[in-house]
């Protein structure tokens, strides 16, 4: 049995890469988003006011709490439409700074068993209790993240070989071709912005209770920065890519004590280069395409 | 005289030049001719260090340019007026001309000013817009702003690529006159055009480029007399 | 209203800090056409190394302001040569994300050098209060308010009336044919960091000896108030850099007045937010190129 130390480096594994997916789904698309902090933490709050406050149930509170982040996304992307490249990426983090300062207006307290319970500005929400109310063993947590996850996983790889994936895809590449195709990029970069928009909302109210303490602090840049260099250095060609990312940083480099305090120097100096040498990443789309040649040939024979 | 001998020049895996000689002498317009995608424009990178040859050798009055950079053939000597002008569209005339001289000496500061004057009296058209933003100039008068910007460097030699694209017919006659007059001033001239008509007048020598290699070289008269020529690119004969 | 009108004031001046910041971005961007997100955390190594000769070396201002200056360019180098002499041209946004991965090193370079959270830093002016009627200013603010217009001064002289000013303005304009005037494109973008260097450490040394410390979190400050000067103005335009920085200034200080220190930041992003969504171009109207479309371009 893993102890709670290893099992909680899991399930940060498992949260966090259910942003960097958000990142990177946008990242496909052609569209470098360094906000979707911003809606892991709307769902953040959103989903901990629910079970917290309101009492629902935990399943209610994550659907609600994605789909309040899916929808802001689906706005931002509306707002978004007409302009793209860097204006966007700043349009982005504009939006996620401001998310993150008005989480510090946010103060919505009730009183609970005489105690004043929820979000309070600059204080931050704790008390999210929903796992010590119900007896949730951190074993059981991780197993439910990851159950999140592999739901969130296969969404993603019948995406990707749906037309939907393809046209994704396209975008990604030439969104003028996309428009001779007789496809309107407008409204598939709207659903691209909603999906990746609630895949972070998963994330973020599975973070809230999973650490039963949230401020506004968490959802800064740093970690919109982050979810989107996972996708880079794991590779954009597959759903795997953002995953390999994130167990690096978090796996690897957060937990072994020669990197302490030295993580970002190297994680940093890991992604620059990166970027030089292989754009897109360890996975990118030309390697896992011959990965997958290799596999055919090997089954054939 | 620039001599340029055997150069081949690749894109990626693709030769867009498999191997073209030619000979410029001083004094004289030297004119390449061809369609588009012969090669033309690539063989004017290439001679002006823009693009890097495979194989070949590209000398000046006996200094080998081959391998050496933009910036260095340019104080060599070689002057490119590029194709479609590109002139400086946020910068005055008075500084696209500067630009020009850039390359040259600070010690010349003198000869530079001297230039600039003559450059003035040559183009009034320019000298009226001193100021004014390159972009905001005509066709026409970019093209001379661009001339004048090439000629700033005092070049040996001044290359000019398709000089007539993109031009009204009057203004195509005005801008060839002032290629004319510039040779008789004594100014070597190699010219990439696609107007025929137009080089055959000026040219003292021609250069037919087709898909990569010169499948012609001789006088206007010389490439008159040959009946397919005539028939591809001049539009004439039976 | 006389409080607005005080406001305005005390935005102007600080708006000639941001303005001066947004100076460094947008010659970086005129040079290149990408953002150097590393540009907040650069300025803040600067003066770490500026506070650290204060604090073992001497008291002397203009020495800090040197080692500020040298120390910033030495970073400038490292980042140019990282993130974009690198990257091959047209990665626009790879720039973009690499200097940014760089911010996150130089954060915690920093972290490392100066543990403790902050750190007094010269003044460089005495402090006196001029009252004017109504309104009062500073010392300090009035004299980066100067200092500011000085080196805006000296900017224009040097790009309008030097050679290799020439030479930065043809590469911005138009990178191919400055190659054909025989114009070092490597060089002119070296030159165009060692200037928006020399500008940072000074706008840094500036703004820091008005508030006579330094804490950490002056490089993401510093790259922030000047994103967000630069893209209210303009990105790419040197007048739009400086009316965005003023701008700025202006909100921000009225939004504090009003709303507070959250309301002042928040203020500053929402502007820069519906900026973008309505006028792209920014104040001057810059046209956007079609090398900026990077909606077709891959990382």
């Amino acid at each position: 049995m893993p102890s709670d130390y290893v099992l909680t480096i899991i399930s940060n594994i498992g949260m966090i890469s259910l942003i960097a997916l958000s990142a990177y789904l946008l990242l496909v698309t052609g569209q470098i988003s360094f906000g979707q902090q911003a809606f892991f933490g709307i769902s953040a709050y959103a989903g901990a006011i629910a079970t917290t406050l309101w009492g629902w149930p935990f399943w209610l509170a994550l659907i609600f709490g994605s789909g309040i982040a899916a929808l802001a996304a689906g706005f931002i992307g509306l707002l978004t439409l007409r302009i793209s490249g860097m204006y966007f990426s700043i349009a982005t983090l504009a939006f996620a700074e401001m998310i993150r300062l008005s989480l510090f207006k946010l103060t919505y307290q009730i009183e609970i068993d005489g105690e004043l319970i929820g979000p309070n500005g600059a204080g931050g929400f704790g008390e999210i209790r929903w796992i010590f109310d119900h007896n949730i063993s951190v074993l059981e947590y991780t197993l439910l993240i990851y159950t999140v996850l592999l739901l969130v996983l296969v969404g993603m790889v019948l995406l990707e070989r749906s037309r939907l994936g393809m046209i994704f895809r396209m975008l990604g590449g030439d969104a003028l071709l996309t428009r001779t195709q007789g496809l309107n990029p407008v409204r598939y970069k709207i659903i691209a912005a909603v999906i990746a928009g609630f895949i972070a909302g998963l994330g973020g109210t599975l973070y809230a209770h999973s650490f039963t303490y949230i401020e506004p602090q968490i959802f800064n840049v740093m970690l919109g920065v982050h979810s989107l260099a996972y996708g880079l250095i794991g590779g954009l060609g597959t759903v795997l890519g953002p995953l390999i990312g994130v167990a690096i940083d978090i796996g690897f480099l957060e937990s072994i004590r020669i990197f302490q305090g030295y993580r970002m120097i190297v994680f940093g100096g890991l992604v620059a280069v990166m970027l030089i040498f292989m754009p897109r990443g360890i996975l990118d789309e030309a390697r896992v395409h011959w990965i997958k040649t290799v596999v055919r040939r090997w089954f054939n024979a | 005289m620039l001599k340029v001998e055997n150069i081949i020049t690749r894109y990626g895996a693709i030769e867009a030049l498999k191997g073209i000689s030619l000979e410029a002498q001083h004094g004289e317009v030297t004119c390449l001719l061809g369609p588009n995608g012969a090669g033309k424009t690539t063989t004017m990178f290439t001679i002006a260090g823009i693009l890097n040859s495979h194989s070949g050798s590209i000398t000046l009055d006996g200094d080998d340019l081959t391998h050496q950079s933009a910036p260095a053939i340019v104080r060599k000597g070689i002057a490119l007026v590029p194709e479609n002008r590109l002139v400086f569209p946020e910068m005055s005339v008075a500084d696209n001309l500067a630009a020009g001289a850039y390359c040259r000496s600070r010690s010349e500061r003198a000869a530079i000013d001297q230039d600039l004057t003559e450059m003035y009296d040559r183009f009034p058209q320019l000298k009226e817009r001193r100021e004014q933003l390159g972009g905001t100039l005509s066709g026409g008068e970019q093209q001379m702003l661009a001339i004048g910007r090439a000629l700033m460097a005092r070049p040996k030699i001044l290359m000019m690529d398709e000089p007539s694209l993109g031009l009204a017919p009057l203004i195509v006659d005005q801008i060839f006159k002032i290629i004319q007059q510039l040779n008789e001033e004594g100014v070597t001239i190699l010219l990439v055009e696609q107007n025929a008509h137009m080089a055959l007048k000026i040219a003292h020598k021609l250069y037919l480029l087709e898909q990569g290699t010169v499948t012609f070289e001789g006088t206007p008269a010389e490439m008159q007399q040959e009946e397919l020529i005539q028939r591809a690119y001049l539009g004439t004969g039976d | 209203m006389t409080d607005f009108v005080q406001n305005c004031i005390d935005g102007l001046m600080f708006g000639s800090g941001y303005a001066l910041l947004a100076l460094g971005f947008t010659l970086v961007f005129g040079v290149m056409k990408r953002l150097n997100l590393s540009y907040g955390p650069s300025i803040m190594l600067g003066t770490y190394a500026g506070t650290w000769v204060y604090l073992n070396i001497t008291d002397n201002a203009w020495l800090v302001a040197l080692a500020t200056v040298i120390a910033t360019i030495t970073v400038g180098i490292y980042v140019e040569r990282l993130c974009f002499r690198a990257i091959r041209h047209g990665s626009t946004i790879a720039s973009m994300v690499s200097s940014f991965a760089i911010w996150m090193q130089l954060e915690e370079v920093a972290l490392h050098l100066l543990p403790e959270r902050t750190y007094p830093f010269p003044a460089f002016f005495t402090a006196t209060t001029f009252e004017f009627g109504p309104f009062y200013a500073r010392s300090e603010h009035i004299t980066m308010l100067l200092l500011t217009l000085v080196l805006l001064v000296l900017l224009h002289v040097f790009l309008f009336k030097t050679r290799p000013g020439l030479a930065l303005r043809s590469v911005s304009d138009n990178p191919l044919a400055s190659a054909y005037m025989g114009i070092n494109n490597s060089n002119i973008l070296f030159l165009a960091f060692a200037l928006v260097s020399v500008l940072g450490g000074l706008a840094g040394f500036l703004i820091l000896s008005a508030d006579t410390q330094v804490t950490p979190f002056f490089g993401l400050w510093a790259t922030f108030k000047g994103l967000i000067a630069m893209m209210l103005g303009g990105m790419g335009s040197l007048p739009g850099a400086i009316l965005g920085g003023l701008l700025l200034g202006i909100v921000e200080a009225n939004a504090f007045w009003y709303g507070g220190a959250v309301m002042r930041d928040l203020s500053a992003y929402l502007l820069l937010f519906v900026m973008l969504i309505v006028r792209p171009g920014g104040l001057m109207g810059q046209k956007i190129v079609a090398e900026q479309r990077a909606a077709d371009e891959r990382v």
